[in-house]
C-alpha cells in the first residue's frame, strides 16, 4: 500500500469525522488531507494559496470529492482538474449523499472515475472505504502523472 | 357631355337623316363622305361610336374598320355597319371584321338609334343621380322633407306621398325611376306597396328600397320577399339611403338597356331560299314593313350567317338543293344557341304531307309560298310576339328564382351565426352581416360608405398570409380557414380565423369569420398554467434532489455516531445504554428507507416512459433472485411462469417486481413451506399479470388503503416496511395504462394483479 496522500473534499465537518474514521475502520492508513470546499481542493491541487508552500509534483493517489460544496461545486472542481495536464489522469471518487441519475450521469460525463453513495448505515460506509481503499490504493495501477519524471 | 359619334356614308341624305336622328337621341355628331376626312376626324376628336357605310368612293369601310381594330387607341370603339349589301356573305365578312352591329339599307332608323344607343350605353358611368325621379312614401312629414333635402341635394327630382295607397296612384301616373317606402304606414304597409309595384308589369322595373324601422332581421326579410331590391333601417344616416339608391339606379341602368326590348322595335329576319326571284319579292315586302332582312340563298349560307349575327326570326324554304330546308331547320332547332329563334317553314306546295314534315323538323310555322304576303306577315308577327311573350316570361320566371335564391342568401348571411363578408378579390368589402360588424365595431353606414377594405383592416404582418389565401383561392375556388388578426375600429387587434369561397362570378367571394377571441384567452390561460406547472414541477425536482442529499447526511451522522459512541465508549455504557443506541441508529436507517421509498416514488412520477418490449419472466426471475441472494439461507417455492412478455418501461418495470417480490418474500417469512408464484390470468380478453403468495394475507375489509402512502397494514413489529412500495407500485402502473388489484385473506396468502395498456389499445 502506498503512503500517497488521499485528499478527501468534504464541507461537513461531521461527515469528515466519519469518512475518516470509516477509513480507519476499513485499514486505510494513507495520511488524509482534508479540503473543505472545491476552492480550497484546487489550491492544494495546484499548490497555490494556502498550499503554496506544497510539493506541487507530489500529488494525492485518490481524490475523494463530494459534489455539494460551497463557492466551487464538486463538478465544477472535477472539470477543472480534468482540463488541467497535471490533474488529467488523477483518479477522482465521487463520495456524495445523492443517488439522483443526473448526478451520476454528469459525473462520469466528467471524467470522474467512482460513484459512490455515502450510505447511511456506518457498518456499510466502513466496508465502503474498506473497498475504496483497496481498489484505488492498493489494485489500481495509476497513469504515470505528467508532474512527475 | 355629349358623346360624340362618327356617320361615314357617302350619300348626303343617309348622313344627314342619320346624323339627325342621332343628335335628337342626345349625340354628337361628325359626317363624313369618304374614308379620308372619317380619318382625319377620328383623328382631330375621337368617336364613341362609328357608323360605317361599306361601298365608299375613295375604299372600303371594312378596311377601315380592319384599321381601327388593329390600333389600340381606337379597337373598343363600337362600329356599326350600314350596308345595301344584303347577302349573308358582305354580313358574315363584316361581322368577321369586327363590327358590333350589321345593318341592312333601307335601314330602320328607330333601330339604328336604339343600337346606337345600347352600343354607347356599355361603358356608361357617373351621373346617375342627375334628373333621376324619386318617389319618396312616408307618413312622416318630417322625415320625408329631410329626405327629399338630401336628395334634392344630390341632384334628384322627388316626388311625396303620405300614405301607400297615394303613392301607388303617384307612381303609376308618374314612373318614377325608383321608389323609397317605409315599411310601417298607417294605410297599407310598406311591403305591400312594394309587393303591388313589382306586380305591375308597367312598375315592376322600378328599383325599391325599403326603410325599415326594427333592429331585427326579420322585417328585413320581410322586405326582400316582398321583393324589394333593398333595404335600410330607419335608424341609419340618410347618407346610407343615398348611397344605397346611387347603387340601385346604377344596377337598374346597366341592364335596363337589354332586360326588355320592345315588342314594337325593330326585328332582323332571315329569309332562305333557292329561287332568288322569291328571295327578293320577299326581302322587298319585308323591308316595306320596317325589317332587316338578311337574305340567303341556301341551307349553308344561313347556318354561316347565324355563326356571326343573331336574327330574330327564320323564313326558311322546305325545298332546296344541297342542304334542305328539313335538314337545315334540325341543325337550328339543334343548337342550344339558336334554337328559341322562331322559325317560319316556306313551301310551294300547299299539302298535308309537307306541312307534317316541316313541323317534324322542328319548325314553329308553316306558311305556303301560294299566300299572300299578307298572311305571312301576319304568321310572322305572330312568332315574333310568341317569341316576345315567352322570352319576358323566361325573364320574370328568372328573376324570381334569383330573388329567391338571394333572399335565402341573405338568411343565411343574416343569421349572425358567424360573422360574414362579400367582397372581391381585392379585398373591398361589398356587404357583411351584424355579427361581423359586430366584431369590429362598424356601423352599416360605414361599410355601405366603403370604409371596410381588407388592406386597412388588416396589421401589415398578416398580408402577406391573405396573399397566399387569395392565390389558393383563385386556384381551388376556396381558402382553408386561417388564423389572423384585424383592426377593431378602436384600433385594438381581433383575432379570427377566416375561411373564403369563390362564388361563381369569379370576383366574387364569401368570407366566413370566427372570432377567436374567448380562444385565445383560453389558449394564454392554458400557456400559463403550462408554464407554472413546469415551474412547479422543476421546483419539485430540486427539492426531491434536495431531499436525497441533504436529509440523509444527518442521518448519517445519528448513525454514525451512534457506532463510535458504541466502538470508543463501550465500557462507559451499561446494557439499557447500548440499547438506547441501537434504537437510535434502526430509527436513522429506518428514515433512511423511507427517504429512498419516497424518492422512488417521485421519481416513478416524474422520470418519463419509455416503452419497448420487456420480458417480464425475465423481471421475475432477477428480483427474486436478488432477495434469495440477501437471505440465502430462506426456503422458498418459487413459480415463475416462463415467457410472459409485454410493452413497457422495463426499469419502471423492474421496481414493480421488486416491491410485489419483496411483499410476497417479506409476508411469507413467518410461515413454512412459503411459496411465491408469477403467472398470468385473462381480465376482459387482456392479460392481467399476478404475483401470488401463501403469507401472512390480509383483511379485504381494508384492500382500499393497499395502496395509499404510508398506509400499512402490519405493525413494524409483525413486518417492516415504510408503506411506500405499493403505492410506488399503482403509480407504475397506471403510467403505463393500466391497472392493479389485490385479494387476500388474513394467514392464507395474497395475490396482486397488474394490466399494462397493451400497444394496439394506446394507437387507438
Amino acid at each position: 500500500m502506498s503512503d500517497r496522500v488521499i485528499l478527501l473534499v468534504e464541507d461537513n465537518p461531521k461527515d469528515e469525522e466519519l469518512t475518516l474514521r470509516a477509513l480507519k475502520k476499513g485499514k486505510v492508513i494513507n495520511p488524509v488531507v482534508v479540503a473543505r470546499d472545491g476552492v480550497e481542493a484546487l489550491d492544494y491541487l495546484f499548490a497555490r494559496g494556502d498550499h503554496e508552500k506544497r510539493a506541487p509534483a507530489a500529488m494525492p493517489q485518490v481524490i475523494l470529492l463530494d459534489l455539494k460544496l460551497p463557492r466551487v461545486d464538486g463538478l465544477e472542481v472535477l472539470k477543472t482538474m480534468r482540463a488541467d495536464e497535471r490533474t488529467k489522469l488523477l483518479p477522482v471518487v465521487v463520495l456524495t449523499s445523492s443517488n439522483e441519475e443526473q448526478d451520476l450521469i454528469n459525473s462520469y460525463s466528467l471524467g470522474a472515475n467512482s460513484y459512490v453513495r455515502k450510505p447511511v448505515d456506518f457498518a456499510q460506509f466502513v466496508e465502503a472505504a474498506r473497498q475504496l481503499g483497496l481498489y484505488w490504493l492498493v489494485l489500481n495501477e495509476t497513469a504515470p502523472l505528467a508532474g512527475r519524471r | 357631355m355629349k358623346q360624340r359619334c362618327l356617320v361615314v356614308d357617302d350619300s348626303l341624305t343617309v348622313r344627314m337623316d342619320i346624323g339627325e336622328a342621332l343628335q335628337s337621341a342626345g349625340f354628337d355628331t361628325v359626317l363624313c363622305a369618304d374614308l379620308r376626312s372619317a380619318r382625319e376626324a377620328l383623328a382631330r376628336e375621337g368617336s364613341v361610336l362609328v357608323v360605317l357605310d361599306i361601298l365608299l368612293p375613295d375604299g372600303d369601310g371594312l378596311d377601315f374598320l380592319t384599321e381601327l381594330r388593329s390600333s389600340s387607341a381606337t379597337a373598343r370603339i363600337p362600329v356599326l355597319l350600314l350596308s345595301t349589301e344584303a347577302e349573308v356573305k358582305s354580313r358574315v365578312r363584316g361581322m368577321g371584321a369586327g363590327a358590333d352591329e350589321y345593318i341592312g339599307k333601307p335601314y330602320d332608323l328607330g333601330q339604328v338609334v336604339a343600337r346606337a344607343k345600347a352600343l354607347t350605353q356599355r361603358d356608361t358611368s357617373g351621373g346617375v343621380a342627375s334628373g333621376r325621379r324619386v318617389l319618396v312614401i312616408d307618413d312622416s312629414v318630417t322625415f320625408r322633407n329631410e329626405l327629399k333635402q338630401s336628395l334634392e341635394g344630390a341632384g334628384y327630382h322627388v316626388r311625396q306621398a303620405a300614405t301607400g295607397e297615394e303613392g301607388l296612384a303617384l307612381a303609376a301616373a308618374d314612373r318614377p325611376d325608383a321608389v323609397v317606402v317605409d315599411g310601417i304606414l298607417p294605410g297599407i304597409d310598406g311591403a305591400t306597396v312594394v309587393r303591388r309595384l313589382k306586380s305591375d308589369t308597367a312598375l315592376r322595373g322600378t328599383p325599391c328600397l325599403l326603410l325599415t324601422a326594427a333592429e331585427g332581421t326579420h322585417d328585413e326579410l320581410r322586405a326582400l320577399e316582398a321583393g324589394a331590391d333593398a333595404y335600410v333601417r330607419k335608424s341609419e344616416d340618410l347618407g346610407v339611403i343615398l348611397v344605397r339608391l346611387a347603387a340601385l339606379l346604377r344596377g337598374a341602368t346597366a341592364t335596363g338597356g337589354e332586360t326588355s326590348p320592345s315588342l314594337l322595335g325593330p326585328k332582323r329576319l332571315l329569309a332562305v331560299d333557292d329561287s332568288m326571284t322569291y328571295l327578293q319579292e320577299l326581302g322587298s315586302q319585308l323591308r316595306q314593313e320596317g325589317y332587316d332582312v338578311v337574305l340567303a340563298t341556301s341551307g349553308e349560307e344561313a347556318l354561316e350567317l347565324l355563326a356571326a349575327q343573331p336574327v330574330d326570326c327564320i323564313l326558311l324554304d322546305l325545298i332546296m338543293p344541297g342542304l334542305s330546308g328539313q335538314d337545315t331547320c334540325r341543325r337550328i332547332k339543334q343548337s342550344p344557341e339558336w334554337r328559341d329563334i322562331p322559325l317560319v317553314m316556306l313551301t310551294a306546295r300547299d299539302d298535308r304531307d309537307a306541312m307534317i314534315e316541316g313541323i317534324n323538323s322542328g319548325a314553329d310555322d308553316y306558311i305556303a309560298k301560294s299566300a299572300d304576303f299578307d298572311v305571312l306577315k301576319a304568321r310572322l308577327r305572330a312568332q315574333l310576339r310568341r317569341k316576345h311573350f315567352e322570352d319576358e316570361n323566361r325573364r320574370i320566371r328568372e328573376q324570381l328564382v334569383r330573388r329567391e335564391t338571394e333572399a335565402r342568401f341573405q338568411r343565411l348571411i343574416h343569421s349572425n351565426i358567424i360573422g360574414v363578408i362579400l367582397g372581391d378579390l381585392r379585398g373591398h368589402f361589398s356587404d357583411a352581416n351584424d355579427a361581423f360588424l359586430a366584431m369590429l365595431g362598424y356601423s352599416r353606414a360605414e361599410l355601405e360608405a366603403g370604409a371596410l377594405r381588407s388592406d386597412v383592416l388588416t396589421p401589415a404582418e398578416w398580408r402577406e398570409r391573405d396573399e397566399t389565401a387569395v392565390e389558393q383561392l383563385k386556384k381551388t375556388g376556396s381558402a382553408t380557414p386561417f388564423e389572423k388578426e384585424l383592426f377593431r375600429k378602436d384600433g385594438s387587434r381581433l383575432p379570427i380565423v377566416l375561411g373564403l369561397v369563390l362564388l361563381e362570378g369569379a370576383d366574387k367571394t364569401v368570407g366566413f369569420v370566427l372570432d377567436r377571441t374567448e380562444q385565445k384567452v383560453a389558449e394564454q390561460k392554458i400557456n400559463k398554467y403550462a408554464v407554472a406547472l413546469e415551474g412547479a414541477n422543476r421546483e419539485l425536482e430540486s427539492f426531491s434532489y434536495s431531499v436525497a442529499h441533504d436529509l440523509r447526511a444527518p442521518l448519517r451522522s445519528i448513525d454514525g455516531f451512534s457506532q463510535a459512541l458504541l466502538e470508543d465508549c463501550n465500557d462507559q455504557l451499561d446494557d439499557q445504554g447500548r440499547k438506547y443506541l441501537r434504537f437510535i441508529r434502526e430509527s436513522a436507517q429506518h428514515m433512511a428507507e423511507l427517504i429512498d421509498d419516497l424518492l422512488t416514488l417521485s421519481r416513478v412520477t416524474r422520470s418519463e416512459l419509455h416503452r419497448e418490449p420487456v420480458d417480464l419472466s425475465a423481471l421475475a426471475l432477477a428480483a427474486m433472485t436478488r432477495l434469495q441472494r440477501a437471505q440465502p439461507g430462506r426456503k422458498v417455492a418459487m413459480v415463475i411462469r416462463e415467457g410472459l412478455g409485454a410493452e413497457g418501461d422495463p426499469r419502471l418495470l423492474a421496481v414493480v417486481f421488486d416491491n410485489l417480490f419483496g411483499n410476497a418474500w417479506k409476508f411469507t417469512s413467518k410461515c413454512e413451506g412459503g411459496r411465491i408464484e408469477f403467472g398470468a390470468s385473462s381480465n376482459d380478453g387482456h392479460p392481467a399479470y399476478f404475483v401470488r403468495d401463501n403469507g401472512a394475507g390480509f383483511d379485504m375489509a381494508f384492500a382500499s388503503k393497499l395502496f395509499g402512502v404510508f398506509q400499512r397494514l402490519h405493525t413494524a413489529a409483525e413486518f417492516e416496511g415504510t408503506g411506500v412500495g405499493l403505492a410506488t407500485v399503482q403509480r407504475i402502473v397506471h403510467r403505463h395504462g393500466g391497472r392493479v388489484w389485490a385479494e387476500g385473506e388474513i394467514n392464507r396468502g395474497a395475490t396482486f394483479y397488474f394490466t399494462l395498456e397493451d400497444a394496439k389499445e394506446r394507437l387507438k
